[in-house]
């Protein structure tokens, strides 16, 4: 449970106690449409798999509010309030970088 | 963890003929279709619960690829990158059956096969794409397809409509119709005419493309009619519904197409008739008067047969366009709520994203976007979110939008497909 060390989700993360693939949070699945799960050659997407939860959270933050420029991911992250964005990011740190 | 699942006790192989093949003792999802949603449908389920007895039916051993295959005809790609296998997906567990359904009984709970075998299943995903409506266009059938392809289905379709456009004379006429509402990728008859355009532009500049449409609007449209107006001036030209752009027959003979005003004469033609889900929707009986899927918007479950969950262009899905991002990422939520059903449990609501790229020329890209989530038995656009790619482009957007595009075709690809 590496992942209960994070800083700041602790509690989330032991309300949804044992993660399976299966309770990803609602929105998480659709990402790896772009962002690959696992490496992808030639893709100039970003992979977002085990990056660190509070970084994913402040650039959806960014995006959302126009902060950092964006082709299509502000149109997408203004589809999530915090606490669901919150609840992604922390997913995909969990999963293997 | 499978062992603190309760899984359903199957007895149905009582009763059935001899030919069930299924393994006994395990939950058994069978999957009709290999292309994005079902092939994605399967290898997730097989990943979330390794336990599960999965079976993908597909009678091709090889998947072509719509999303992309516009670029094949403008000379930017070749078919075979167009095509992908399905030994990811075996080497991930999931057993193919390499042949067609020929019939689904909903009662019985089972799936009869063209190779003489029958599948029982627990839960039953159809991702059958679509068939066309042959005969809704006067004129257009499977005969008629191959002086006047549609390519709406990739593969030999796609290389024919190429081969007729390098044949053509400098100076031709392509002629491309566009159904009415609903079809597979809303905004790939726009980007196939843009993508023509780029080729006509390099290689036969004297010539012209008219789009004949049965709608006064359509995806990125704006976008679009920009892109032509910058990149292919006086090249395109779009005949709307309100101006006479439905075709109500065509002739195959003469490559002649009527709309209600005026009768073309192409020296190319492309006919994407209108469609439906795939044929065995319909035999399944889960394809209502529309010749679509209703479902509902948690699982997918057919809203008109229990136990069988609907995916991608063949299923009606709310705000959702009918793509080949759509349909993997419904895939997902799917097969995620399939094992939670499995387990007796109750699948959260969920939320998707669409995100469709389009190509106007080989480096100028264009997107529109959604996210979505179940709002009064159907998925809804979430307001405020989503939508297309700004008109005025700043610094290198639109061929930062095609990198992107590539991008995400090689990554679909690879979920999908491994």
């Amino acid at each position: 449970m590496h992942r209960a060390l994070l800083p700041g989700l602790t509690s989330m993360i032991l309300l949804a106690g044992p993660a399976t693939a299966a309770d990803a949070p609602p929105g998480a699945s659709s990402c790896t449409g772009c962002h690959a799960s696992k490496k992808v050659s030639d893709s100039v997407i970003p992979r977002i798999a085990g990056r660190k939860a509070p970084d994913i959270v402040t650039l959806m933050s960014d995006y959302r509010s126009g902060a950092w420029p964006s082709s299509v991911m502000g149109r997408i992250a203004k589809g999530f309030d915090d606490r669901q964005t919150e609840a992604i990011a922390a997913w995909f740190a969990a999963q293997p970088e | 963890m499978a062992t603190r699942r309760h899984f359903l006790k199957i007895s149905a192989a009582a009763g059935l003929a001899p030919a069930v093949v299924s393994a006994q003792g395990k939950a058994r999802v069978v999957v009709i279709g290999g292309g994005f949603g079902g092939a994605t449908a399967a290898r997730t389920l097989k990943a979330l619960q390794p336990a599960l007895d999965v079976t993908l039916v597909e009678p091709s051993p090889v998947y072509t690829s719509c999303p992309f295959s516009n670029s094949v005809l403008a000379n930017l790609r070749e078919i075979d990158q167009q095509q992908f296998r399905y030994d990811g997906i075996k080497a991930a567990g999931v057993t193919i059956a390499e042949t067609s359904a020929t019939a689904v009984d909903a009662e019985a709970k089972t799936v009869a096969l063209a190779d003489g075998n029958r599948l029982a299943y627990d839960r039953l995903v159809m991702s059958p794409g679509i068939d066309f409506n042959w005969g809704a266009l006067p004129g257009y059938d499977e005969a008629a397809a191959e002086k006047m392809p549609h390519a709406w289905k990739a593969g030999a379709q796609t290389v024919l409509l190429r081969r007729q456009l390098q044949a053509m004379d400098d100076g031709g006429l392509v002629v491309l119709s566009a159904p009415a509402n609903p079809f597979r990728c809303p905004p790939g008859p726009y980007e196939r005419a843009s993508l023509i355009a780029y080729w006509l532009k390099i290689w036969k500049p004297k010539s012209k493309l008219l789009l004949l449409d049965s709608k006064d609007a359509f995806s990125k449209q704006r976008l679009f009619q920009n892109g032509w107006a910058e990149l292919y001036p006086g090249m395109i030209e779009w005949v709307p519904l309100s101006q006479g752009g439905k075709v109500t027959a065509v002739d195959p003979a003469t490559l002649t197409l009527t709309t209600e005003f005026a009768s073309h004469k192409a020296s190319v033609a492309n006919v994407i008739p209108p469609q439906k889900a795939g044929a065995i929707a319909a035999q399944a009986g889960v394809a209502d008067r529309t010749g679509w899927c209703p479902v509902e918007p948690v699982a997918f479950e057919s809203t008109l047969r229990p136990n069988i969950h609907v995916l991608g262009d063949a299923a009606i899905m709310g705000g959702m366009p009918k793509s080949a991002f759509a349909a993997n990422a419904q895939a997902k939520v799917c097969a995620s709520a399939i094992v939670k059903l499995l387990a007796g449990e109750k699948p959260q609501d969920p939320i998707l994203i669409n995100t469709c790229y389009s190509l106007v020329a080989a480096d100028y890209g264009i997107s529109i976007a959604g996210v979505y989530r179940p709002d009064k038995g159907r998925l809804t656009d979430i307001p405020g979110a989503g939508g297309t790619s700004p008109l005025e482009a700043v610094g290198g957007l639109r061929g930062q939008e095609a990198l992107y595009a590539s991008s995400w075709f090689r990554t679909i690809a690879a979920e999908t497909f491994g």
